[in-house]
């Protein structure tokens, strides 16, 4: 008894010397029951105000006031935070799709959210650095509005701030030797900003992402973690929980046989039989990723000559070019049905193997289609002679991105709707369809990427995928309820989602990336609209400006800057040299690492 | 920001928010589930710190649980009496715990706890036993059952005495990701 009475006066004298963020952290950890933690919070409270007390025996007044003032400023910050959950979307919705479907299809909806954040701090960030500006010194708009604007984006929408084009090359002066604002400098420091705090944000969700979920110094996930470790507490549903239970049973019955049969020595003669299935497969996937890809260049550049031909304003010109976007979504939609059926073909002895492996050929597939877009748009749209090219590229964007929202109503009505319908009334073995998560996200990440090449070509873009992403929650959340069944096969959600980040991060971000920045490197700008009307490349205009700095004592420090850190070679090649070095380095911590963990496990064995 | 409530004192209150991992309004919201299960034991007014307990069988109604195959044994940890009877204090914690501002080590110390059938400290097999019970809703015959809990002692008894100590089972914890 006594060592308890030490224990906790030790735990108490550890608490008052913390700071009140970290006290009150430590406080509501303990694994304590609720009076304990009060007693031990009323102790240490009472232990501060007489040392404060002791402290400042001078002035008693003062240190009461102080302490009062204390007390409501916590209680403030309290209220504060309570305003800010306010402000979190869709908590209530859900918590309760998590209650009912599990974490796997939460997962969905919660990347879906966040991708949300970053259109809005986009278009945030773009409306109010370029576009406003911008109407300040708008042209007027002389063209009429028919329906079809909206669906594809040209006519009166092309001379509005809805496109690069439109915007002004020149230094906006709303009085004679007023402030000024150089719209050339606004719009590409504007979107370089937006996509370093993307780059720096993705990096960060990945990093502590990968290290929450991959530490794996051994290769310890046995059945030991998958019993007791999977019961997910999230689930309110007594359908979802009877599912769960099924599942688990499977799962446990699966893993106990797999102990009492031997391991199968497949012969060589069936093993070589596999290879060649599987090598089957991936040259079939590949070739139909080549073919469509093929397919969409084509008709991208009979785009191109019908645009070039006749001048568009007839329906039928208008309609034509929609032809691209359709035909690119209805690849989109159609052939990861034929990369399903190829795995089923090919039997993969991991089950986890066929997802890895499925999310592989769907993500070439996505990304050749785009990359064979890129490549059309940045070398023969802008070689062009039409009159400006970075807006044509803007439209064929927002068809782009206008076509894939429709589909993926499209597919939520027949792929989960009219499945159903289908497989309770008709045809009653099928069931009710289940959400799939991993196509749903690469949808998103398509939608995304396109969004992030469209931002400099057609800065409102972000608004628009905004106002789609939001419609295509709701759409789903109802389709979810209404017609799916909990899933019944694992969705390991933390790993898939470090995974899905990762995709995020590395085809989608850097590739919209590189999009731009050879843009802005490389093309030359078009001649008569847009910012950077009559320079060479984009880039001369941040240049001209350095030119411009130099005769300006105090801005020294940006030429400087300027000169030696993006112009020197030798700072790159410094950079890289230390970043290799401290790589190597934390390697051979965690190999240390690895040998001592297998030390202290023999040890606390014998 | 006003304190228009009368149920609890300031004070009170920010034991409250001190303790769990609530806000004001997640607390007084909790509150008033926690009096909607028996409006005529729980008085409006706890100024006085009155005891009361509601009994197991109103908690387990509640639909946040009622479905959940652990419910019981949740209950009981939580519990006072380690009969399943709470008080507002008990069901504060237990809400607290298991909501997702909680972190993981402590989520895991109570998950020990919970799966720890006969509070001895340690899973020891018939602990586990039953937890597979009700994992699987009595789905797999008793040897597969027998069969799975070797295994898992097996795989996660470091110390080596035939049961899992609190230490083994956050050592597997935190090799699960997917732990919730």
């Amino acid at each position: 008894f006594l060592m308890l009475f030490f224990e906790e006066a030790k735990l108490i004298e550890s608490l008052v010397n913390m700071s009140t963020r970290e006290r009150i952290k430590a406080i509501q950890k303990m694994p304590e029951a609720m009076e304990k933690k009060r007693e031990i919070r009323n102790k240490v409270l009472k232990e501060i105000t007489v040392k404060s007390r002791r402290y400042r025996n001078q002035c008693d007044c003062c240190a009461q006031c102080l302490q009062r003032m204390a007390v409501l400023y916590r209680r403030f910050r309290n209220s504060l935070s309570e305003y800010f959950h306010l402000l979190q979307l869709w908590q209530r919705t859900l918590k309760v799709i998590g209650g009912k479907f599990g974490t796997g299809v939460l997962s969905y909806f919660i990347f879906l959210k966040w991708l949300l954040t970053f259109n809005v701090f986009s278009f945030l960030i773009n409306f109010s650095f370029i576009t406003i500006p911008q109407f300040v010194a708008a042209q007027p708009n002389n063209l009429s509005f028919t329906g079809l604007e909206l669906f594809t984006g040209t006519g009166y929408f092309q001379e509005t701030v809805l496109y690069y084009g439109f915007y002004t090359n020149s230094t906006i002066r709303k009085t004679e030797n007023g402030a000024s604002y150089n719209m050339q400098l606004a719009y590409i420091f504007t979107v370089g900003i937006y996509f370093i705090i993307c780059l720096l944000s993705l990096v960060f969700s990945m990093a502590k992402s990968f290290r929450r979920n991959f530490i794996n110094p051994q290769t310890y996930s046995g059945h030991a973690s998958k019993l007791l470790c999977a019961w997910d507490f999230n689930i309110t549903n007594e359908k979802a929980v009877k599912l769960k239970q099924k599942n688990l049973s499977t799962q446990i019955k699966e893993a106990l046989s797999e102990v009492n049969r031997e391991v199968l020595n497949f012969s060589l003669k069936e093993k070589f039989v596999h290879a060649v299935i599987h090598l089957a497969a991936w040259v079939a996937s590949l070739g139909t990723t080549v073919a469509a890809c093929a397919g969409v260049y084509f008709l991208s550049i009979n785009n191109l000559e019908l645009f070039m031909k006749k001048h568009k304003d007839d329906l039928e010109g208008q309609a034509a070019m929609l032809v691209l976007p359709i035909i690119a979504s209805l690849l989109n939609a159609f052939i990861p049905f034929f990369y399903s059926w190829l795995g089923l073909l090919e039997k993969f002895q991991n089950p986890r193997h066929l997802v890895y492996v499925t999310i592989t050929r769907n993500i070439i597939l996505k990304i050749s289609i785009i990359g064979i877009l890129c490549y059309y748009w940045l070398n023969i749209v802008s070689a062009s002679e039409s009159q400006c090219w970075e807006t044509l590229v803007g439209q064929d964007i927002y068809r782009l991105v206008l076509v894939d929202f429709i589909f993926c109503l499209l597919g939520c009505f027949f792929g989960e709707f009219v499945r159903r319908i289908i497989g309770t009334k008709v045809c009653v073995n099928l069931g009710m369809p289940e959400f799939d998560i991993a196509r749903n996200v690469l949808d998103l990440i398509y939608a995304q990427t396109l969004t992030w090449i469209g931002i400099f070509f057609s800065p409102l873009l972000p608004g628009i995928q905004m106002i789609t992403f939001s419609i295509v929650f709701y759409v789903k959340k109802v389709s979810l309820m209404m017609n799916c069944q909990p899933p019944h096969k694992v969705w390991r959600a933390a790993q898939m989602t470090t995974l899905f980040i990762f995709l995020l991060f590395f085809p989608s971000l850097v590739g919209a990336l590189s999009v731009i920045a050879v843009t802005i490197w490389r093309l030359k700008p078009s001649k008569e609209c847009g910012p950077f009307r009559g320079l060479s490349t984009m880039y001369t205009a941040i240049s001209v400006w350095i030119d411009i700095l130099k005769n300006y004592s105090g801005s020294k420090w940006v030429v400087w800057i300027y000169q030696n850190l993006f112009q020197g070679a030798l700072f790159f090649f410094i950079l890289s040299t230390i970043l290799l070095i401290i790589t190597y380095l934390y390697w051979q911590i965690i190999e240390g690492r690895k040998t001592m963990v297998k030390l202290l496990r023999k040890q606390i064995v014998n | 920001m006003g304190n228009k409530q009368t149920i609890f004192t300031p004070e009170q209150l920010d034991a409250y928010q001190d303790c769990t991992f609530f806000t004001r309004k997640e607390i007084l919201r909790l509150f008033y589930r926690y009096r909607d299960l028996a409006p005529q034991l729980v008085p409006l007014d706890y100024t006085d710190k009155p005891d009361v307990t509601l009994p197991y069988e109103l908690i387990g109604s509640m639909p946040e649980l009622k479905d959940n195959p652990f419910r019981q044994r949740i209950a009981e940890v939580f519990s006072e009496d380690g009969e399943g009877n709470m008080t507002l204090d008990d069901f504060l914690d237990m809400f607290s715990v298991m909501s997702e501002m909680a972190p993981r080590d402590l989520k895991a110390y109570y998950a020990f706890k919970i799966y720890d059938f006969n509070n001895d400290d340690y899973i020891c097999k018939s602990d586990l036993e039953k937890t597979v019970n009700k994992l699987t809703q009595n789905e797999l015959t008793p040897e597969e059952v027998n069969l799975a809990c070797n295994k898992v002692i097996d795989e996660a008894d470091l110390d080596n005495d035939g049961k899992l100590s609190l230490e083994d089972f956050q050592h597997m914890i935190i090799r699960a990701p997917d732990f919730l």
